[in-house]
């Protein structure tokens, strides 16, 4: 009926139409890793749709503030967003099991989860009564304890430690005395710098060699005890997605994937360059948490855990599946990864 | 004829009447929610001290106690705005408009609230109100390890400003039109 | 329909001359631009939905809760005439110039610049304080409001700034993008930190040619100044240290908490305001009444500073929702060859912007855009930021949107008119711009200190 239809392999005149997607993160722009994700996968999906499905990328503070980029997808004024879903703790508690949870899943071991082993169904049907669809977003891999201005020797070095970190971790760290923070990026090294901070987590080498955390602080902590193999999110508004053609449907969902790929392999190419850097070039003492530490903290995080579990019927119900299928992959790991690594 | 015109001029007495009422209902409502949020202003102040004595004196900290200071910033400038606008608070780029009569200001003024007041606030009232329900429908709490549970609070100041700053344009509109009346009258 | 973001810039510039409150008018236009758009199908209203995600973002932004904290600190310190006292004390003290008054405010404003690092608070602060007396000393209205407005820039550039956390933020990812872009896959850094250090020279600098300005006032236009100094006020120095003891140790009390790390800059604001009002109990100058009259004048100023937020907030929304942003891009992506040409084209734009857009704004959307092709072509990473962040600092003093001659014209009573602050603040506005140029010239002002500090 019109001059679409002469496009060959094209069966009706909607599918020509073009899509413009505006995708928000909680990342600044550019920011190395978690920040060239969503514009890797713009690229990807002008691509792969021929141009059909335009999306924009815009950074935290641009058109929605980085906390607000879940609010935003469901009120449908973006139709994407890229973010993590620990930061949707108050709106929904049982959010974080999603991105980490402390001396949990590993980055291999979530994909595993949600992928085959009905994580993804779960994560699904929390985000459905907003009109959410989440997508794995890519991971950072294990992260690193954080910077720390003074040596932590025995437990008692955490009393009123004042440390930025957040999410479950940070409830974890309140459990053994410490003074957890939120902070946004930009805040981290002036409040380091100026002592408002004893400790901060970041993400690991390559992205915490970006913000110069080095110059504040001598003490380098690994690893992540709170963020083992941090998991971010794709989501998307469900009535623009469904409102795609199955074809530009299947090109979303298939970018997200090849993008939870990416970011990890990015991570694991610059984070080791960055580690030798910080160690060899600026003189970062590189240090591991006493064992009467970690064990505390792994005592703290069973009670978050069960708290969590007492007041919120959805993180219950997660929970207890993330955990069974935790249960059964850490017996084989244990048995494969852990073995080859003292082996090799 | 003369009773139809005494008709008329009753209905519009009643008419003037209730809206001075609500008028002056509006102006009592600001101007408490003015002076109840001056308060919080010495309270904050008061507390963040606290916040930094705790730390230092004791190596005490709450986030609960940070949140209640950021809740009290809020409900400053967001319920302080129609009261700030009673007492012509916020700033005009005046190069002109002190040169203006006083009837030209009222105009300045009756088709500011008429056009940009009114409007922005009730599409500001519109906009927020799905986003303020939907914290209350799931009671949304603070995203900090130990924060205040009442997000939904904190949020709802946002419908409250825009609601207050509706008003308040209602009343400007009253009074800035009276005003344009009254010279109409005088210099007639 | 990209030149619609032009028109609505032009029409809110135009609709701002009548003279209706800038916040209402900045958010009235802009939501007209945006009704009208859609109508035509030129707007995509899906943008006026991000209203409240933006608002609730500025209610949970802490470090705008030093503003309040800030200006009732301002009010009770003004009130209290602790402030007044101040000055009057160290214009004693500086008695002999006969610019002593003025050169007063301009240190006083250095050290609330440096404790307070907002430029609404310090302005009002020092527009509360030390306008007042100054047209009272006998200095002509537009120097004294372009004293206290320039004075109150200072807060831009000297640390801590807001504007340099922001600043800093950016510059880093862009740093190294550029870095990446260049193949340079195990990338140097530059922080928050290194923009504090890099900054503190041309800050000090910037005092320094404040000073000589006054100076040169007083000695080429003398009608503007007093007509003698005020050295025989005062003859022994003891009452001077009596009045001078008090809010110094307040200001160095402000000042210290931040820079010994016992306090963010918000937390010391609180710091600041308790002390004042210490200060004033002290002075037997807190009544009921008192009390009363600040708290509520510190709504008012918080109030009149935040819906400006709010109303520059759904102006640069719809400004981006009609491709304005791309406008922009546009515009500095088709460059001309040579870091020379560039520099100067995008400190001229950016000096152009500030007329009409603030410092967060530009830092946002324009900085992230130009400061990797700037860097690529062989910027300085601090240099480019210091640059930027002095450059911004005139979109403070520029009209019509010139957050400082707002804020001023929002606490000045009305013995000072409009036109005389617009007035007053153009040779520090040309004082700023030269500093551009000193820094341009002698890069090594900004980066010898980072060198030093960090090796
Ligand atoms: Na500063
Ligand atoms: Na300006």
């Amino acid at each position: 009926a019109n001059e679409n239809t002469s496009d060959a392999g094209v069966s009706n005149a909607q599918s020509t139409e073009v899509h413009k997607w505006k995708l928000v993160t909680s990342w600044p722009k550019n920011f190395p890793g978690l920040g060239s994700a969503p514009e890797r996968f713009a690229d990807y999906v002008n691509e792969m749709s021929a141009g059909r499905l335009q999306v924009t990328v815009y950074g935290a503070g641009e058109l929605v503030p980085g906390f607000e980029v879940f609010n935003a997808v469901s009120s449908g004024s973006a139709q994407m967003g890229h973010s993590g879903a620990y930061y949707w703790k108050g709106k929904i508690p049982a959010a974080p099991i999603f991105s980490a949870i402390p001396f949990g899943m590993n980055v291999t071991e979530m994909n595993a989860w949600l992928h085959y082993g009905g994580g993804m169904k779960l994560w699904q049907e929390l985000y459905q009564p907003f009109g959410v669809v989440p997508f794995a977003g890519g991971s950072t891999g294990v992260q690193m304890a954080g910077w720390f201005k003074k040596e932590i020797n025995t437990l008692n070095d955490l009393q009123g430690l004042k440390m930025r970190i957040p999410g479950l971790g940070g409830e974890v760290l309140k459990k053994v005395g410490g003074l957890p923070l939120t902070l946004t990026g930009g805040e981290i090294f002036t409040s380091l710098q100026t002592g408002a901070i004893d400790a901060t987590e970041w993400v690991g080498p390559y992205n915490d060699q970006t913000f110069g955390l080095h110059k504040v602080a001598e003490y380098y902590y690994t690893s992540g005890w709170h963020e083992p193999g941090t998991l971010l999110e794709f989501i998307v508004n469900e009535k623009a997605l469904k409102g795609l053609p199955k074809d530009l449907q299947k090109i979303v969902e298939v970018a997200t994937r090849a993008i939870n790929q990416d970011m990890l392999d990015e991570y694991t190419s610059e984070n080791h360059k960055a580690m030798t850097q910080l160690v060899d070039e600026h003189s970062v003492k590189l240090r591991t948490l006493p064992d009467d530490v970690i064990s505390a903290l792994k005592t703290a995080t069973n009670e978050v855990i069960a708290e969590k579990r007492a007041e919120n019927a959805a993180f219950d119900k997660i929970y207890a599946e993330y955990d069974d299928f935790y249960q059964g992959v850490r017996q084989y790991h244990a048995k494969s990864e852990r073995a080859y690594y003292l082996n090799r | 004829m003369y009773l139809c015109h005494n008709v008329r001029t009753s209905v519009v007495l009643v008419f003037i009447f209730y809206m001075l009422l609500f008028k002056n209902v509006i102006v009592y409502i600001n101007r408490t929610l003015g002076v109840f949020v001056s308060y919080a202003t010495m309270i904050m102040a008061v507390l963040m001290f606290s916040v930094v004595l705790l730390r230092y004196g004791f190596n005490l900290g709450w986030i609960g106690l940070q949140e209640s200071i950021t809740y009290l910033h809020a409900a400053v400038f967001l319920l302080g705005a129609a009261f700030t606008f009673q007492h012509d608070g916020h700033v005009r780029v005046d190069v002109f408009y002190r040169r203006f009569s006083v009837r030209k200001r009222a105009i300045v003024d009756f088709f500011g609230a008429l056009l940009f007041m009114l409007p922005v606030s009730i599409y500001l009232f519109v906009v927020c109100y799905g986003y303020v329900v939907e914290s209350w429908q799931l009671l949304e709490g603070s995203r900090e390890p130990g924060g205040l549970p009442f997000v939904y609070i904190l949020k709802s100041f946002l419908l409250i400003f825009a609601g207050s700053m509706a008003l308040q344009a209602i009343t400007e509109l009253l009074n800035q039109g009276n005003k344009i009346f009254d010279k109409q009258l005088v210099s007639s | 329909m990209e030149w619609l973001s032009l028109l609505l810039f032009f029409a809110v510039c135009g609709a701002l001359l009548l003279g209706y409150p800038v916040a209402l008018t900045l958010a009235g236009v802009s939501l007209m631009f945006a009704g009208i758009g859609a109508l035509f199908g030129v707007f995509d209203t899906s943008y006026l939905l991000t209203i409240p995600s933006r608002l609730f973002g500025i209610i949970s932004n802490t470090t705008l809760i030093a503003v309040p904290l800030f200006v009732l600190m301002g009010v009770i310190l003004e009130r209290a005439k602790i402030a007044e006292d101040l000055l009057t004390s160290m214009s004693a003290v500086l008695g002999r110039y006969r610019t002593g008054l003025g050169v007063s405010v301009i240190l006083v404003g250095m050290l609330l610049a440096a404790s307070t690092g907002i430029v609404g608070a310090t302005v009002v602060t020092m527009g509360l304080m030390s306008l007042p007396t100054m047209l009272k000393r006998g200095y002509s209205p537009s120097l004294a409001a372009g004293t206290i407005c320039a004075t109150g820039t200072l807060g831009q550039i000297i640390p801590p700034s807001i504007a340099l956390v922001l600043l800093g933020d950016v510059l880093s990812s862009a740093y190294q993008k550029a870095q990446l872009d260049m193949g340079i896959f195990s990338p140097d850094s530059v922080s928050v930190g290194d923009l504090f250090v890099g900054a503190l020279m041309p800050g000090l600098l910037l005092v320094v040619m404040y000073l000589l300005y006054l100076w040169a006032v007083s000695r080429f236009s003398p009608d503007q100044v007093p007509k003698e100094g005020q050295s025989n006020e005062h003859t022994s120095i003891w009452p001077l240290l009596g009045a001078l003891i008090p809010p110094l140790v307040l200001i160095v009390c402000v000042l210290g908490s931040i820079l010994l790390g016992y306090a963010t800059p918000t937390e010391a604001a609180s710091v600041g305001a308790v002390g004042a009002l210490i200060l004033a109990a002290i002075k037997k100058t807190l009544t009921l009444s008192t009390f009363k009259y600040v708290t509520t004048e510190t709504t008012k100023v918080t109030s009149m500073v935040f819906l400006i937020l709010i109303g520059a907030s759904l102006f640069s929304l719809v400004f981006r929702g009609f491709g304005g942003e791309d406008l922009l891009k546009s515009i500095f992506t088709s460059l001309p060859g040579g870091l020379f040409t560039a520099m100067l084209l995008v400190m001229f734009v950016i000096f152009l912007l500030g007329f009409i857009l603030d410092f967060i704004e530009i830092t946002f959307v324009v900085v992230p855009i130009v400061a990797p092709i700037l860097i690529v072509m062989g910027a300085d990473p601090i240099w480019l930021g210091i640059m930027i962040a002095v450059n911004l600092q005139t979109s403070f003093l520029t009209p019509p949107f010139g957050f400082a001659l707002f804020y001023l014209r929002g606490v000045a009573s009305d013995i000072v008119k409009t036109e005389q602050i617009y007035k007053g603040v153009i040779p520090f506005i040309i004082i700023q711009l030269i500093l551009l140029i000193i820094i341009a010239i002698v890069p090594s002002i900004v980066t010898w200190l980072p060198n030093i500090v960090y090796g």
